[in-house]
């Protein structure tokens, strides 16, 4: 499974970078993200409406990803 | 008027027509208008006849007005003394409205923020003659209109302070407007009590007044000539302003792409909030002035404490690369242009790790 660690970086990085590893995966794939910035599940959210992605908050700074 | 500015914050210079009058309402405003002196009366006076401007321009008795130096104390004002004229079981607030009220119904028990939906809208609660709604006309970053409250039974405090065009619902109780919102000078809140009989004021006061009654009569005395002609501005340019914002929503859409329009095509067409996907608003924000344009941005990298636009998270839209546009009345097509190729050019920059 692949892992993003967004620990420390602040918006719009933890996107950008989920966003990059989501590129490089399989369609149906389950990526994790860890992220402490506080725009990160809005934006996560308002990110999968766009691009039709499903998000998911696991915990507070744990977020999972379904490319 | 007409003048290439390159602004398109929420504030503005001072309305040509207000800064006409403002050395000559300072030259008169000196004065106590409740003295019994000549320069008192005449004072007194001319406030009352800016006080039948606003009274007309924003549909509310004359008699229910007053003029508050520091406009953001009147959403504590308005909330707190309908409340101690009578406690409100439920108040109701949708979770956009401003920072001012959040702030003060986090210390009101039995208060019930209104979820939005992405367009930012609300349902109207079921409620007593004694629960009290907060009702923002205007969003101040998105421009949505909030729904119409005939329905509501119980009081209602209206918030609008983003904008004077809006007009008031025919249930309101408490209504409060901000200068700044027309173009006049910053410094003065005008605060509409309906039943005076149904409102206590909740600070230490000496007399019947209702407000601490420290404003400034000279900058009342222009605010009510730059209403007169900021909503005069907005009648003419009105069909020009809705054709400007549907030219910026294409092209942010086609030509930029990747973008998430906060702002609903129902809402006032001044207003408009939009963010790009993967991009620094801080970062584009400095790149635009650098440009001779400034604008707003409620990413959480512009804002002081580092949170985003609780408006832009409540609607459940993007937060980050996020643009605030206002349109004033005076902005040319040219100008328009300008700014949206500085945009495109910019966030293609931004996106480009440049």
């Amino acid at each position: 499974m692949t892992h993003v660690d967004a620990l420390g970086k602040r918006c719009p990085l933890p996107i950008i970078m989920i966003a990059k590893a989501v590129g490089t995966t399989q369609r149906g794939e389950v990526l994790t993200l860890s992220s402490d910035d506080p725009a990160t599940w809005p934006d996560l959210q308002a990110w999968g409406r766009l691009t039709g992605k499903v998000v998911k908050q696991v915990e507070a700074t744990h977020f999972e990803i379904t490319a | 008027m007409g003048s290439v500015t390159g602004n398109f914050t929420s504030e503005s210079a001072l309305h040509p027509a207000a800064r006409a009058v403002f050395l000559d309402a300072i030259d008169r405003g000196w004065a106590d208008p409740a003295k019994i002196h000549d320069s008192s009366r005449a004072l007194d006076h001319l406030l009352h006849e800016s006080k039948a401007i606003f009274s007309e321009r924003l549909g509310v008795d004359q008699l229910m007005l007053s003029f508050l130096g520091e406009p953001n104390l009147g959403h504590f004002l308005a909330i707190s003394g309908l409340t101690l004229a009578q406690p409100a079981p439920q108040i109701f607030f949708p979770t956009t409205s401003r920072q001012e009220v959040l702030e003060v119904m986090g210390s009101h028990p039995g208060s019930t923020a209104l979820a939005v939906d992405l367009d930012g809208s609300y349902s109207i609660p079921v409620a007593s003659h004694d629960d009290l709604l907060i009702l923002p006309t205007v969003n101040g970053e998105t421009g949505s209109i909030s729904p119409d409250p005939s329905s509501f039974k119980g009081r209602i405090f209206v918030d609008a302070t983003a904008s004077p065009l809006q007009p008031l619902p025919e249930n309101w109780s408490v209504a409060l407007w901000d200068s700044r919102s027309w173009s006049g000078p910053a410094g003065l809140g005008i605060l509409a009590i309906r039943d005076s009989g149904r409102w206590i004021n909740p600070l230490p006061h000496l007399d019947h007044r209702s407000v601490p009654g420290t404003f400034n009569p000279a900058l009342a005395i222009a605010s009510a000539v730059a209403l007169d002609g900021f909503v005069k501005d907005c009648a003419t340019s009105e069909v020009r302003t809705g054709h400007f914002n549907k030219l910026i929503r294409r092209f942010v859409t086609d030509e930029i792409g990747d973008v998430d329009i906060a702002s609903p095509e129902s809402a006032r067409a001044e207003f408009l909030s939009f963010s790009f996907l993967y991009v620094d608003a801080l970062q584009l924000v400095e790149k635009m002035n650098r440009r001779g344009f400034s604008i707003d941005s409620g990413s959480a990298c512009t804002s002081a404490n580092l949170e985003p636009s609780h408006v832009l998270a409540a609607m459940g839209r993007l937060t980050h690369g996020n643009v605030r546009i206002r349109l004033h009345s005076d902005v040319v097509e040219s100008e328009i242009h300008r700014l949206l190729a500085a945009l495109k050019e910019c966030v293609e920059e931004l996106r480009d790790g440049k």
